[in-house]
């Protein structure tokens, strides 16, 4: 992580545009796809639908956002679970969301990793899982909240208070939106605020051993350092 | 905490239970009397357990909403999770700007007969469905459709009992959802046939878990029921009251309780949630619960209740309870007052009353059934079983595990809180409709 110190701070700018929090609601589609072995699984991993391979990465971390550690897609709980694949689980649970900007390089990621693990295992292709995996994807709304910020205290003040959702939104499911590997609050610290060091330090929070309260917290942290 | 030192002995574990404690188990205090009807509560009143935001979304979605009328049919005004979730449902979405009504169909024996027969059969059991069933039930779905207007904007079906009144769909301007609350996923397949061709005329069908969709011409969704924080079911209760109804039952609040909280079903397997105790009972203290009671739809509870005494046999810690369905308090009370809550479902559907317990911050161990691992994520939120003796060893575990124990209560809490509360719940339907709009 970066040190505080290291770099003489620059006092902050007054931003230009304001930093509008909106957050996404998600209703939930039962696609056709399932996969009940290994086989299956890599079948429609290759052809589902990117808003389902959304759904199983990003949105299942928002929506167990509450587990800070053990959960991380549902490609991985499925292998453990219902297939105890360890070995596979450990791989696939250890994609880290945040190093794809599109769900195309996400899903080749996962195809990776099944059929690397397949090469090995070839005997685990057609064996039956406990209990199928069934593809889904999600229709979404977006929508604003109230919380609009102006100014470095206003948008910590605003942090504080927002949904959970409305932090993945701009967190975690932002660099699909930017195509960037960084988040909405990142580049709006950096951009309008000029605060590139604390911009970067928020890329660097652990999102896989820390649930979505704590990331909160620990953005909240930063931004308290700097405005104190 | 006054004792009593006149004791019985217990056969099987060898501990001995307070005569004053044991009369009350052989006759506990059951309300006969049902209490007034509590007034709905406010969107506000969410306020404090979902936080303001979480309102704020419900009236941004509702904004495009306003004045749409929504009709929700069921088959039971009283007991079950699907009454109780449209008791809180229903006048949430009104304060939204919605306007919803609740009906319910009604029906004579027979109807309920084969509802029951089609219910289980369609969750796998084996339960034949005769020309007899068919005939009450079409009749009865055809006097129903004749009763009902459906003039509204949406028109919620919710199970198999009502779902022919899709017949009244043409002509009329309205979107009929489906809502199935039971668990699909291996019906038996003369029955799933014989529904079928009614389930595809919907516009939309609802199931409670991905593994329960059925391959349908028509868009299936994925709802998880919910509860109601603030419900008698639900809201935080004063410690006094929880002991009250401790005493009215002859508990012993002193040694670890194990709960089961269940209308009397088979498929609910108190017989099982009985042996796993008595397998659990041989290396730790505890007494066993089992709370329940029938449904008004629900024909077979007392010779399922049967089973389960005898299964008991004579053992004192074993304490079953045939609550009316009034019991609402009483149950939040038990379900407050238990160490460890079990669920051992061998099919279900979501199973409302493993969210009730998590909600409660209990560790819950349950079936890996229907739509209970959406809730219970094994090892995380709670623990999954799959048979008596895993059951038995979740019990022995957590009961001496009470540092897991609390971290799978706090887990299972904030899932809760974050997925199936009524808040979310409307926030879905909400969505649904734009969907059905076109609004998405």
């Amino acid at each position: 992580m970066n040190n505080l110190t290291a770099a003489p701070l620059h006092p902050v700018k007054a931003a230009n545009s304001p930093f509008h929090f909106n957050l996404a609601a998600y209703l939930v589609q039962i696609d056709r796809e399932r996969a009940l072995n290994l086989g299956e699984l890599l079948e429609a991993l290759r052809n589902c639908s990117e808003d389902s391979i959304f759904q199983h990465t990003f949105r299942t971390l928002q929506e167990h956002h509450f587990i800070g550690e053990g959960y991380s897609n549902d490609f991985a709980h499925w292998a453990h679970i219902a297939r105890h694949e360890e070995g596979l689980a450990k791989e696939l649970a250890d994609v880290d969301i945040r190093s794809f900007t599109s769900i195309g390089d996400l899903r080749a990621n996962i195809v990776q990793i099944v059929e690397e693990y397949l090469r090995h295992e070839s005997a685990s292709r057609d064996r039956s899982a406990l209990k199928p995996f069934c593809f889904c994807s999600s229709e979404t709304v977006v929508m604003p909240t109230s919380f609009v910020a102006y100014s470095l205290p206003d948008f910590t003040k605003a942090l504080e208070q927002v949904s959970v959702h409305s932090i993945h939104y701009h967190f975690i499911e932002a660099r699909l939106r930017l195509k960037l590997r960084t988040n909405d609050f990142s580049q709006w610290m950096d951009h309008e605020l000029g605060m590139k060091q604390e911009a970067n330090q928020l890329n660097d929070l652990d999102i896989y051993t820390s649930n979505l309260e704590d990331i909160r917290g620990q953005i909240v942290a930063i931004l308290r350092r700097r405005v104190n | 905490m006054k004792t009593d030192k006149a004791e019985v002995k217990i056969p099987t574990g060898g501990k001995q239970v307070p005569a004053k404690l044991a009369e009350r188990r052989k006759h506990p205090i059951i309300s006969k009397i049902p209490p007034p009807p509590v007034p709905p509560s406010k969107l506000k009143d969410y306020e404090p357990i979902v936080g303001r935001p979480e309102l704020d979304e419900l009236y941004f979605l509702a904004q495009k909403l306003q004045g749409k009328t929504v009709k929700m049919v069921n088959s039971t005004a009283l007991g079950g999770g699907v009454a109780e979730l449209l008791t809180s449902l229903v006048p949430m979405l009104n304060e939204l700007g919605i306007k919803a009504k609740w009906e319910v169909i009604s029906g004579k024996d027979d109807f309920f007969d084969a509802t029951k027969a089609i219910h289980n059969a369609l969750q796998g059991g084996e339960h034949p469905l005769t020309e007899r069933d068919k005939q009450a039930f079409n009749a009865n779905n055809e006097e129903n459709r004749k009763r009902l207007v459906f003039e509204e904007d949406f028109i919620v079906i919710h199970d198999p009992q009502p779902v022919e009144l899709v017949a009244s769909k043409p002509g009329g301007h309205g979107k009929w959802i489906w809502r199935c609350h039971i668990d699909l996923s291996d019906p038996n397949p003369e029955v799933w046939n014989f529904l079928k061709p009614w389930v595809e005329k919907y516009d939309a069908t609802i199931f409670s878990s991905p593994a329960f969709a059925r391959q349908l011409p028509v868009p299936q969704f994925l709802f998880y029921p919910c509860i109601d924080p603030l419900s008698e079911k639900n809201k935080e209760l004063d410690e006094a009251y929880v002991q009250e109804v401790c005493d009215d039952y002859g508990i012993d609040r002193s040694r670890p309780i194990v709960t089961q909280v269940s209308r009397f079903d088979r498929l609910k397997d108190p017989v099982g949630v009985v042996q796993a105790y008595k397998l659990a009972r041989k290396s730790v203290d505890c007494q066993l619960v089992l709370a329940g009671g029938s449904a008004t739809d629900d024909p077979e509870g007392a010779a399922v209740l049967k089973e389960v005494k005898e299964a008991a046999g004579d053992d004192l810690d074993i304490i079953i309870l045939n609550l009316p369905p009034w019991s609402a308090l009483q149950i939040n009370a038990l379900q407050r007052a238990s160490t460890v809550i079990v669920q051992k479902s061998l099919r279900e559907g979501f199973g409302l009353t493993v969210t009730e317990a998590l909600w409660k911050g209990k560790p819950v161990i349950a079936g890996d059934v229907g739509g209970i691992p959406s809730q219970v994520i094994h090892k995380l939120t709670g623990m999954l079983v799959h048979s008596v003796e895993e059951c038995a060893e979740q019990i022995r575990y957590l009961l001496t595990h009470p540092k897991v124990a609390a971290e799978l209560g706090k887990n299972g809490r904030e899932h809760v809180k974050e997925n199936f509360l009524m808040s979310s719940n409307a926030k879905r339907w909400m969505l649904l409709f734009h969907v059905l709009m076109g609004l998405t």
